[in-house]
């Protein structure tokens, strides 16, 4: 049986003097940003005896008189618009928590789904009893922020037909910070298989559908098998995003295929190698970085 | 059973109170509540009232092998009992995070400060030892727990006596009382915990405080001392942000009031020895009988009876015109009522009823009214019912009849007087 | 390590002196000397943040989840601030002799207690209404300053999860000894009886989140016993700073932005 065994070796260290020196933009809990009281206290700020102070360690974000830190690693914060992947965690009367990394379960009321069938009515008693016929719990769908209640939980809805149930395909969480926020969150890639990039950090990887299902309302998963390509194709796919996520590079459509097509001198199963996660990357970064210029 | 949560308004209650720098109980912001300790027919049975807190300990004593570690050194085991009987909020069987906190700051006050010769307790080294064991059980929770705690541990420790032990070869033998006295233990020193509550981010500060109080605080500081003014132990609790000034501030207090209950304490040890010498009946079974703890017995309170009567003529004498304030009489018919803080009726009532009111609200009649109200007073002293509004309907009736007779004469022409007599003050 | 701790206990029955005429202590320090502290961010993937910081010989691990939904009861739930939920557990292994119960005990759960009123000063709780943030510390080898080296840990996985927090939280135990204040205690003389004090700082606004005494001290040793805590906290602090500056810097290199 072959084993690969690696030694250990020294950690990097990055060193200070050759990065852009000390960067004024990065602060730690308790530096004064400014004491200049004409700006506004954004996240991860607060004002202490008139002084604007951080409370996360992170980088400062000025947008005209609004001074943000966003913090390196964090939970999904959602807005509006946003696309999330999530799992349904309890069946309520009239709703459904689904759990999206976020740091209150979010809610989908019955009444932001579509029915099945595309019908445009009210939702009756009979509708809150069958609703665990469309959602259970452990489901996993994906969805939009329809708005954010006051406490912070996020209402989500799945009235347009990209959204809804998800199927047969594979999950890769990954950290919220790493989701570059484009146009569309669905691409169908050039490769032979589709991807959500949920905002939350819930990255869905599917077969292309074949063509665009009947009038399902999203609730219609199709369990016909899969060729044998096409899940090859997927799980280099996840092994690629893994990567991507160790090395901190962002992830979008563009990285996410570069980074496929850099792998694929590389066995699947060899990809999660850091060695070879490294030469990934940084085939990747070179790529994206010559279409930049 | 939950807590049941205080009301917004009690609460805001409460807190203004405590700005103004008044407690509910008219205590200062330095006081202990009345304090009462009694002890028990036993040795080491000790019984303390702190306000309604009440608490009770008993200390009892064992023979066991000693600690690994520790072959010459006695044990000392204390454990605080948090029984629903003393508070609805207190569940049984379960160790509760105020339970964890009471006791560890019980073991830290009394055992971390070595105030017990542990190496007195050594009977044979390595084998016997007397294992101490102080059991205090909380029979009602009216705050502050923690004083009271200490309190009665400390003091039935010091009440506390063992048998004494004989050795002959390897047997150990246990005197009963009869045959020899018991040995009472070697206290070093005495901690006492004193707890400050904070309110509102540290701005005020409380000594003692009582059940509604610690609802409404931010934190608690215990600093436990003796009289030597060493301090044995401090345990800041609840998320509050302290500082430096405010600890030394605490620690200063609590050095005044833990020499207040260290004589305390002591003065009642006495007491119970001298009864006790006296071979009269005392402890906590003959209180039984006095009812001293199955009825919460309301006290007397003492009031200053002496020269009441020379103290009243003074004040009388002495009394000046209080300025005319329109608030004090404000009935300007008979039968009719005014409502609400201004002055203004809005009830159609011609305007020349003010002008007379006003009339009425002389310069002589103010000073007779004065002397009334004012005897009202020193008698109110004296009683202990001081109710501010209660004077003003005593003084308003004879007034009102006054009045009543004079406009059955004639309204028309007291108008003029009226008018005359205000422009004269002027 | 064992067998010279084991000759320390004995030394101090025999009346070792913690601290020599020419102003050392056993391990070699001055009085005011802290130990190394060594500390590294982010050592778990599937915890929102963790951290691994080293005092001397006392190692802890911390690892915080959060804030989420409640877990467990959801009557514990706050409407205006989120819960904080503590752990401390001690590794069978920490000690000389092997620790039967991990956690659970009182000691244990006056340390839980202890941290969390600790970090609900200190982290801005009213942010997150109706949630829970959980914050799990492991002592992987026990060697004094327990709670310092615990509260120190957690404040870098708090910082590392993204948790707003008013300012770093810094511990120190501090003892007297002859009149003269030693700062952060190792193990042989947290035992030797030396009068111990605990002290968790926010060394900006110089708060004291918690204060713990042990053991007797004359009350006008107070002042210089605190001071000597809250400049120890503050030594404690620059190092905790300089991890956090090393750890974002490395993070936001990463990213490449």
């Amino acid at each position: 049986m072959a084993a690969d065994m690696r030694l250990p070796n020294i950690r990097k260290l990055v060193s200070l003097s050759l990065s852009a020196g000390d960067r004024r933009d990065l602060v730690v809990p308790g530096d004064v940003i400014t004491s200049d009281s004409g700006f506004m206290r954004g996240h991860g700020t607060y004002v202490d005896e008139e002084k604007l102070t951080a409370s996360v360690a992170g980088e400062v974000q000025r947008v005209d008189k609004l001074i943000c830190v966003r913090p390196l690693k964090t939970r999904f914060n959602g807005e509006v618009g946003d696309v999330v992947v999530g799992r349904i965690t309890e069946v309520q009367q009239k709703r459904w928590k689904v759990e999206t990394n976020s740091r209150l379960d979010s809610i989908l009321l019955l009444s932001s789904v579509n029915l099945p069938g595309g019908e445009l009515r009210r939702r009756s008693a009979e509708d809150e009893l069958t609703m665990r016929e469309y959602l259970l719990e452990g489901d996993l769908i994906s969805a939009e922020v329809q708005s954010v209640f006051s406490d912070g939980a996020l209402s989500l809805h799945t009235r347009s037909l990209k959204y809804g149930k998800l199927g047969q395909g594979v999950l890769v969480q990954i950290s919220p910070s790493l989701i570059k926020r484009q146009k569309t969150h669905f691409h169908n890639l050039p490769c032979g298989a589709s991807i959500i990039l949920g905002n939350n950090g819930f990255v869905w990887l599917y077969p292309t559908p074949g063509q665009q299902d009947e009038e399902a309302g999203g609730f219609y998963t199709s369990l016909e098998p899969i060729s044998l390509s096409d899940r090859e194709v997927i799980s280099r796919l996840r092994n690629c995003l893994l990567a991507l996520s160790a090395h901190k590079v962002l992830v979008f459509d563009t990285s996410v295929l570069y980074c496929y097509e850099s792998s694929l001198q590389h066995q699947v199963k060899d990809i999660l190698k850091p060695e070879v996660m490294e030469e990934i990357v940084m085939l990747t970064q070179q790529k994206l970085i010559e279409q930049e210029g | 059973m939950k807590e049941t949560p205080l009301s917004n308004c009690e609460r805001d209650f409460l807190l203004k109170a405590i700005q103004e720098k008044k407690r509910l109980d008219g205590r200062q912001t330095y006081d202990y509540r009345k304090l009462k300790i009694m002890f028990g027919t036993d040795f080491g049975c000790c019984f303390v009232e702190l306000g309604k807190t009440r608490v009770m300990a008993q200390v009892s004593c064992e023979l066991v092998a000693p600690k690994e570690n520790r072959p010459n050194e006695g044990i000392m085991f204390f454990n605080i009992e948090l029984s629903p009987m003393a508070s609805p909020a207190f569940e049984q069987g379960r160790q509760s995070e105020l339970s964890v906190k009471l006791n560890r700051q019980l073991e830290r006050c009394l055992r971390n400060s070595k105030c017990i010769d542990l190496e007195s307790l050594c009977v044979v080294s390595g084998e016997k030892v007397w294992q101490i064991r102080v059991d205090v059980h909380m029979l009602n929770h009216d705050g502050n727990l923690m004083d009271a705690a200490s309190i009665t541990a400390i003091a039935s420790l010091c009440h506390f006596r063992r048998p004494d032990v004989g050795i002959q070869g390897d047997e150990v033998t246990v005197y009963s009382p009869d045959e020899r006295d018991p040995i009472p233990l070697s206290i070093y020193h005495m901690p006492i915990s004193v707890s400050f509550a904070f309110f509102q981010q540290g701005t005020y500060l409380l000594v003692d405080p009582c059940e509604r109080e610690e609802r409404v605080m931010d934190g608690l500081l215990m600093i436990a001392m003796n009289k030597h003014r060493e301090i044995c132990s401090i345990q800041s609790s609840g998320g509050i942000m302290l500082l430096k000034e405010q600890v030394m501030r605490c620690s200063k207090i609590a050095s005044v009031k833990v020499s207040e209950i260290t004589k305390l304490i002591m003065k009642a040890l006495e007491n119970d020895k001298t009864a006790r010498k006296a071979g009269g009946k005392c402890g906590f079974a003959e209180s039984m009988p006095q009812e001293r703890i199955t009825a919460l017995k309301k006290d007397e309170t003492a009031v200053e009876m002496t020269d009441v009567t020379e103290r009243a003529n003074d004040i009388v004498l002495n009394a000046e015109v209080p300025p005319q304030t329109s608030q004090s009489l404000l009935v300007p018919l008979p039968g009719m009522g005014q409502v609400g803080k201004d002055l203004q009726n809005s009830w159609g009532i011609e305007e020349y009823y003010q002008d007379e009111e006003e009339a009425f609200n002389s310069d002589e009649d103010k000073q007779t009214m004065m002397e009334v109200g004012e005897k009202q007073k020193v008698h109110e002293d004296v009683v202990e019912i001081s109710d501010s509004e209660e004077d003003e309907v005593v003084i308003l009736q004879p007034e009102a009849t006054d009045r009543a007779h004079k406009k059955t004469s004639s309204s028309s022409h007291l108008k003029e007087p009226a008018k005359s007599k205000k422009r004269h003050r002027k | 390590m064992s067998s010279f701790r084991c000759f320390v206990l004995c030394g101090n029955m025999a009346g070792l002196e913690l601290l020599s005429d020419q102003g050392y202590r056993l391990d070699g320090r001055k009085a005011s000397e802290l130990r190394k502290v060594q500390a590294r961010m982010g050592v778990f993937a599937q915890a929102d943040g963790s951290a691994y910081l080293e005092q001397g010989n006392t190692k802890a691990l911390a690892v915080v989840y959060g804030p989420h939904e409640m877990r467990g009861s959801r009557s514990r739930t706050l409407h205006d601030r989120a819960v904080i939920n503590c752990q401390y557990s001690m590794a069978t292994f920490s000690m000389s002799e092997r620790k039967r119960r991990p956690h659970g005990d009182r000691k244990s759960t006056e340390m839980s207690l202890h941290l969390k009123q600790t970090f609900e000063a200190a982290v801005m709780t009213q942010l997150y209404p109706r949630s829970q943030i959980d914050i799990y510390v492991k002592i992987l080898q026990s060697d004094g300053g327990n709670y310092s080296v615990c509260v120190n840990a957690a404040t870098l996985a708090v910082i590392d999860a993204g948790i707003p927090m008013l300012d770093y939280v810094c511990a120190s135990t501090v003892g007297f000894v002859d009149e003269t204040p030693l700062a952060d205690l190792c193990y042989a003389e947290e035992s030797g009886g030396v009068s111990s004090l605990a002290l968790a700082l926010l060394p900006r606004g110089g708060q004291i989140a918690l204060l713990q005494m042990d053991a007797r001290l004359h009350q006008d040793n107070l002042e210089a016993l605190m001071d000597a805590a809250m400049t120890a906290c503050k030594g404690v602090s620059k190092v905790l700073d300089q991890v956090v500056r090393q750890h974002l810097q490395e993070a936001s290199l990463a990213t490449g932005d």
